[in-house]
């Protein structure tokens, strides 16, 4: 009898350090449940500051999300950031796509209003301001100022996500091409990605196979 | 001016359409707006486009726009729920089975295949903005000093941004 117990429990709970290991990280993602009205005002900040729209804003929500307070791992926001080329805005896929990760579907929806909730008043408010007076204000000025530095968060990203991603010269040779694809040939990033989708999805069925 | 339920359905049928970050949609809510529903001027279109990149919102926040003049305020509202609603959707259905679709062996390795190119693509957008926006000494002084601050420092973007804002509202 003693000795079945000892077969089962080294049968069984040779598991137990991994299974302490997910019940506690369960429980610490739970206990520390990030609230709905964080993710909605996180978003509605990066929705108010965001200026310059597609790869800024996703480098915003990158830089907030994946390092600042740790929400997502940086491969899951690419995935994120891939899916979200599958239709509309990808600026605004990558924060329903976030939200949805730390909170389901209401934090979804809570991340998508709240990126776009500035953005929608403040075109309300000047789309007022234009058809009473047929005037733009002058926003101009300082918008410009801003995008330089914009261009250098984006450079930043692209150089943390390289360093963390690019493994191997197969990587650096689909980046390099991915790269020049949109910047000489113009090609739409979708078609870029699919491109690559198909590619790695071949090379992966390749070394499955013949390795 | 125009019935909601008219607004909406317009904006929804656009909103199933389009792909690929928003500049397809220019000729597309062109053709719509100007040419076939006659809710803007061509003038007040390409204005309208100004004004709706001068804020952070995608593209197609054109939609609050020609909603607003479409229908005043609640036609500005109707149209924004209805044209980003369809790839709201999409992206809940996609992070729903995202764990599921990851555990599949051969799309978890696919995607992480393809993570190079968006890395490239990211590059290429900072590029792209580079050629187009970037003149003279002084935007690239502040370029460089924004890549210092965002490289070496682990400050906030929004304190970044808005703290250029303040700076080119001055020098320009």
């Amino acid at each position: 009898m003693a000795c079945r117990f000892r077969q089962y429990v080294l049968r069984h709970f040779h598991l137990l350090p991994i299974l302490t290991s997910c019940y506690n990280s369960v429980m610490k993602s739970d206990a520390y449940k990030i609230s709905l009205t964080e993710i909605f005002l996180t978003f509605a900040k990066i929705g108010i500051t965001g200026f310059g729209g597609g790869m800024a804003i996703v480098a915003m929500v990158e830089r907030v999300c994946v390092h600042e307070k740790n929400w997502i791992t940086s491969e899951e926001f690419m995935h994120g950031l891939a899916f979200g080329q599958i239709l509309g805005p990808f600026s605004l896929n990558v924060c329903t796509f976030t939200g949805h990760h730390l909170r389901g579907i209401r934090g979804g929806i809570l991340a998508a209003a709240g990126f776009l909730l500035p953005s929608f008043l403040l075109v309300s408010l000047l789309s007022w301001v234009y058809f009473t007076y047929n005037k733009l204000p002058q926003l101009q000025a300082a918008l410009k100022g801003t995008n330089p530095v914009i261009i250098g968060l984006i450079v930043v990203v692209a150089i943390d996500m390289g360093r963390k991603q690019i493994k191997g010269s197969n990587g650096a040779l689909m980046a390099a091409v991915a790269f020049c694809a949109a910047v000489f040939f113009k090609l739409n990033a979708a078609w870029i990605l699919l491109g690559a989708a198909l590619w790695s999805l071949c090379s992966s069925y390749y070394r499955r196979r013949f390795t | 001016m125009a019935s909601l339920l008219m607004i909406a359905w317009t904006f929804f049928r656009i909103g199933l359409i389009f792909v690929g970050g928003g500049y397809v949609l220019i000729p597309l809510l062109n053709h719509i707006m100007v040419e076939q529903y006659h809710w803007l001027t061509l003038r007040q279109f390409l204005d309208g486009l100004a004004l709706s990149q001068l804020t952070p919102g995608p593209l197609a926040i054109l939609a609050t726009f020609t909603g607003f003049r479409a229908g005043g305020f609640p036609g500005a509202l109707v149209a924004t729920i209805c044209i980003f609603l369809p790839c709201i959707t999409l992206m809940l259905i996609v992070g729903r089975n995202y764990d599921r679709l990851k555990k599949i062996d051969i799309i978890g390795s696919t995607l992480d295949g393809l993570l190079p190119a968006v890395v490239g693509l990211v590059a290429a957008a900072a590029w792209q903005l580079g050629v187009s926006s970037l003149s003279g000494l002084k935007d690239f002084l502040i370029l460089a000093i924004g890549f210092a601050i965002f490289k070496w420092t682990k400050t906030t973007p929004m304190v970044v941004i808005l703290g250029a804002g303040i700076i080119g509202f001055f020098i320009n």
